[in-house]
Formats: C-alpha cells, sequence, structure tokens
C-alpha cells in the first residue's frame, strides 16, 4: 500500500507514529491484532517492540559499522553461525555480496539503499515501511530499485506501506493507495478507485485529474446523467445515481489523458481555444480554454502525429464512460 | 643542583586524571541530555555550564571559595564532618574539574548533536534498547568528538592555575601543582628550576595535542576512504 501526498502533509510522521518512533496525541494503531497503540486504555508498545522494518529516506545507515554489521544489527540476539548465514543470504539477495565488508561511506547511493532495505528485512518485520525509498536516486537506479521492491514485495510475508509525493511511483509498486494532505487521510481504496474516482476535488488534484467542470444536473434518465456546463452539455453515466436530482449542483471531472479531438461538435463535445501546448516525453500537453474561462487539459500522444496551433478553435470529446462525479 | 623536588608533577597529574575522569563521566551525561531534550530555560543553562571557560579562573576561584569555604553552604558541611575542603588536595581536582568541565560539555554535546537521530531509531526498528542504542550507536558515533574534549579537558586541568590557588593554596607535598609551584618559583627568583617545570608542561601539552590529531585521524575510519561509486555494480 502506498500513502500519497504532498511534501509536508504528514506521511513521515505516519510512519513514524506506526513504528514507535512518535507518540500520536490520541487514536489506535493496531497490526495483525495486537495493538501498539491506543491513547484510551494507554498501550504504547516501544519501537523494539514492534516488529516494525523501516527504510529511512536518508537510509539512516550506521556510519561506523560494515554492510556486514549493518545488516546483523538486527539480529543480534541470534547465535552467531545463524546469523553470518542469514546476513550472506540477504546480501546475496541484494546483489551485495562483495561489499559486506565495506562501510556504508564507501558504497554509492542504491546500494547504500539496498544495504538499509537488507538491514531492514533481516529480523523478519511483519510489516516494512518505507519513507520516500526513490526520492535520492537518479532514474536508472530508480527504475532498477522499483523492480527489486516489486520482486521482494512478493516474497516478502508481511505487509508494506511506503510513502510517496509520486503518483506514479505510487501507482506502479502498489495495489492500494491512500492519499493525504496536510495531516489528513482523505481517500483510501484499491489502485484505480483513486485514480477513476477520487473522493473530492482535492484527491482529484493530487492524483492528477485535472479537468474539473463545476455544473448543474439538468436531466437524468435511467442511469445517464446530463449535466449543463456554462460551455455546453456533458453527459455521463454514473455507477449509482446516489440521489442525484435535477438542479443540484455537482461538479464532473475527467483525466486529461481520456480527452480525445473531435472532428465537429456532437454530443459530450465542447468548443475551445487552445491556449497552451507543451511537448512531453512520450505526449502533448495541450490547455484549452473554453467559454467562461474554464481551462481543459488533454494529453495527446505523440503517435497520432497531431500538432495543434495555439490560438486556434478546436472540438474537444470528453467520452462519458470516463467522465466520473465528484464530490467537493 | 639539588635532587628536585617531584611532588608538584605527581599531584598535577594525579589531579589532572581525576579531574578529567570527573568532566569526562558529567560532561558525556549532561551533553546527552542537553542534545536530545527541549525544555524552558535551555540556554540559559547551557550559559551556566560555558561559564567557567569564559570567566576568569580566580572568579572561578571565588564562587568556589564561596560555596566551599568554611562559612560556605556546601564547605561547612563539610567542615562539621571533618573534612574541610579548601586547602585539600580535592580542592585542587575541585578547581581543575570545574574549570575543564565546559571544554568537555561543549565538545560532547557538539559530536551528539551531529548525529542523525534518524541512525539512532533505525537501532530502534531493529529491536535495540535505550541502553543498546546509546553504547553501540551513541557513543561509537561522538567518539571522535568525546575523545577530543577528553584530551582537551586534561590539558586544562594541567595546566589550571588561578582558581586552584584560590581554593586550594600552595601547600607543598599536598597541593602544590606544577603551575603554581612555577609561579613560586619565579616569584622566589628560581628561574632556573621554574624553567625545567615549564619544559614539563610543555612536553606534556604538546604530548596531549598531537595525541589528540593523531586520534582524530584514526577515529575516522569510516570516512578513511573518499568515496566512491562502484560501477561494476548499480
Amino acid at each position: 500500500m502506498a500513502i500519497l501526498g504532498p511534501s509536508g502533509c504528514g506521511k513521515t510522521m505516519t510512519l513514524k507514529c506506526i513504528a514507535g518512533l512518535m507518540t500520536p496525541d490520541q487514536g489506535k494503531i493496531v497490526l495483525n491484532e495486537q495493538a501498539l497503540f491506543d491513547s484510551q486504555q494507554k498501550i504504547n508498545l516501544p519501537a523494539r517492540q514492534r516488529k516494525i522494518g523501516f527504510l529511512f529516506q536518508n537510509y539512516a545507515l550506521f556510519p561506523h559499522l560494515t554492510v556486514h554489521e549493518n545488516i546483523a544489527f538486527g539480529i543480534r540476539q541470534l547465535p552467531v553461525a545463524q546469523r553470518n548465514e542469514r546476513v550472506q543470504q540477504l546480501l546475496g539477495k541484494m546483489r551485495l555480496d562483495r561489499f559486506g565488508h565495506r562501510y556504508p561511506v564507501e558504497l554509492s547511493g542504491g546500494q547504500q539503499q539496498r544495504v538499509a532495505l537488507a538491514r531492514a528485512l533481516a529480523p523478519e518485520p511483519e510489516v516494512l515501511l518505507l519513507d520516500e525509498p526513490f526520492s535520492a536516486l537518479d532514474t536508472q537506479v530508480k527504475e532498477r530499485l522499483e523492480a527489486e521492491l516489486l520482486e521482494i514485495q512478493s516474497e516478502f510475508q508481511g505487509h508494506v506501506l511506503f510513502v510517496t509525493h509520486n503518483l506514479a511511483e505510487a501507482y506502479r509498486l502498489s495495489s492500494k493507495m491512500a492519499v493525504y494532505e496536510t495531516g489528513g487521510l482523505l481517500q483510501w481504496g484499491e489502485r484505480n478507485t483513486i485514480i477513476e474516482c477520487p473522493a473530492n476535488k482535492t484527491v482529484a488534484r493530487i492524483t492528477g485529474m485535472e479537468n474539473i467542470f463545476d455544473g448543474i444536473v439538468s436531466g437524468i434518465e435511467g442511469s445517464r446523467v446530463d449535466i449543463r456546463l456554462g460551455a455546453g452539455y456533458l453527459s455521463l453515466c454514473p455507477d449509482s445515481l446516489n440521489g442525484l436530482v435535477v438542479n443540484q449542483e455537482i461538479s464532473a471531472a475527467i483525466r486529461p489523458e481520456y480527452v480525445k479531438l473531435a472532428d465537429s461538435q456532437g454530443e459530450n463535445c465542447l468548443t475551445a481555444e487552445l491556449v497552451e501546448g507543451k511537448e512531453e516525453l512520450s505526449f502533448y500537453s495541450y490547455t484549452f480554454q473554453l467559454q467562461g474561462k474554464t481551462n481543459v487539459k488533454a494529453h495527446i500522444s505523440k503517435s497520432t502525429g497531431l500538432r495543434l496551433e495555439t490560438g486556434k478553435i478546436y472540438h474537444l470529446y470528453l467520452p462519458p464512460q470516463n467522465l466520473v462525479i465528484i464530490g467537493e | 643542583m639539588a635532587v628536585m623536588d617531584l611532588n608538584p608533577l605527581w599531584i598535577s597529574l594525579k589531579t589532572a586524571l581525576v579531574a578529567t575522569a570527573i568532566t569526562f563521566i558529567l560532561g558525556i551525561i549532561v551533553a546527552r541530555w542537553m542534545a536530545r531534550c527541549e525544555f524552558k530555560g535551555k540556554s540559559l543553562l547551557d550559559g551556566i555550564f560555558i561559564l567557567p571557560l569564559v570567566l576568569p579562573p580566580t572568579v572561578v576561584g571565588f564562587i568556589l571559595l564561596w560555596f566551599l569555604g568554611r562559612n560556605g553552604w556546601l564547605g561547612s558541611f563539610f567542615f562539621e564532618i571533618g573534612r574541610p575542603v579548601v586547602f585539600s588536595w580535592s580542592a585542587t581536582v575541585i578547581a581543575a574539574a570545574v574549570v575543564s568541565f565546559p571544554l568537555m560539555y561543549q565538545t560532547a554535546r557538539g559530536a551528539f548533536e551531529q548525529i542523525d537521530a534518524n541512525i539512532e531509531d533505525a537501532a530502534r526498528t531493529l529491536g535495540a534498547s535505550e541502553g543498546t542504542v546509546f553504547w553501540r550507536i551513541t557513543i561509537p558515533m561522538a567518539w571522535p568528538g568525546i575523545a577530543a574534549g577528553t584530551i582537551l579537558a586534561f590539558a586544562r586541568s594541567l595546566g589550571e592555575f588561578g582558581a586552584t590557588l584560590m581554593l586550594a593554596g600552595n601547600i607543598p607535598g599536598r597541593t602544590q601543582t606544577i603551575p603554581v609551584a612555577i609561579y613560586f618559583l619565579v616569584e622566589g627568583g628560581k628561574q632556573q628550576q621554574a624553567l625545567i617545570w615549564v619544559l614539563v608542561i610543555l612536553l606534556i601539552s604538546f604530548v596531549s595535542i598531537v595525541t589528540l590529531n593523531y586520534w582524530k585521524k584514526y577515529q575516522r575510519r569510516f570516512s578513511r576512504h573518499p568515496v566512491r561509486e562502484v560501477t561494476a555494480d548499480s
């Protein structure tokens, strides 16, 4: 599971509370039916008894110990032979066999991170917490580590919880997501639910659902809802009508990658002027302006070969199946 | 030249060693506490701990006399039990410990504050008790700073003069340390003998500082090698 949210919103603090490194003001932390913290029952298990592996953003390796000693630190209580065997096994898994005798400063960033991961895994924790695990690494190292992390995740018996401010990273690496903003949980659930059906506008913005239209319900027919906007009409088919009534104020949203260009005016089409075009790595990012100054962003794949001109008027098609209704 | 009285050397060494042992333990405890705790009036307390470093030693001596003198707040107690502090050997130790404490405290505190709190937290998540964290992580990581503070404190204890003279006086064979002996030898016109003691102090202090420098180099064990990327892997 991933915790997604902007910097300084309390993601790291959440992890530290779970690990027992910080004490929350109130609430409950339960792991596999064992209460780690409960403000009402005055339970607060110290970090050392929680069996939680923590990968720090800056790795926090012990600089005065070798790689081998770092990994062995969490399994000090094991007999020497068993301990060495476990360390060797982890070194092999992390492709660090040749580095056991080195000190952390002698390793590259990616290697340091693998040591930190091995050290956290050594005592076989029930949960592994990863705090922004890839933020300090360059793209190539990052891709490789992501692949490794997915592999470890599949072998690992416990839960993996990781914190990031990068949406794509959160999506790639976990099946469930929690969206945070300034100390509060906004939504959590399956990653596709979060991406396709954000619970509110803030979640929509954080998850990149950039096009949000405010309008009024103008008609309900069967499962189909018509919405009147300042610049036209949109129809969509929500999963449930959920007490929607005609004339209700409502917001509809669509991700920029679902917005298409249409040849002519038609159903679910809006007419707009192109105000800005940016070239991204694999698509063009166009910003259109509707009547009434609402912006619409569209990501048009480069494979279409389309290049649009700013200042010109275009027709945009918003497929009903990709439009969702979102709350405040 | 007559056979030299070696007593000042033994008294000085004994005093400096005991005073350093006291500041070593107290300094580490206080420094660790000040480095990790936040409370009101912390900078005021910090100022009090540093004060002996900047005050004239005679002022420190005066204040110590005020506390430990026969009519002093603590001194009267020791006088009652028949062990007056003033003009005793323990007075030389107290004076040396008080003036050398700030050096130990400040250096150790700096060393503790430089430790990334995440590293200690990492040890906690790996099942380490507070004692284990302290002995296996904090102390080894702060060790270069602690060692430097210890040597500085030792050198300072050895050179203590003003407060020692005020609190312990100049009793040959009991409280007369090398610096005090030098002063009275020069005053008595015995330049030659004074010079010998000057050379002894120079030698001990110089050896201490050189040891400190080598120690620092040795203790940088874990950053001895330049950071380098290992390209074969990763």
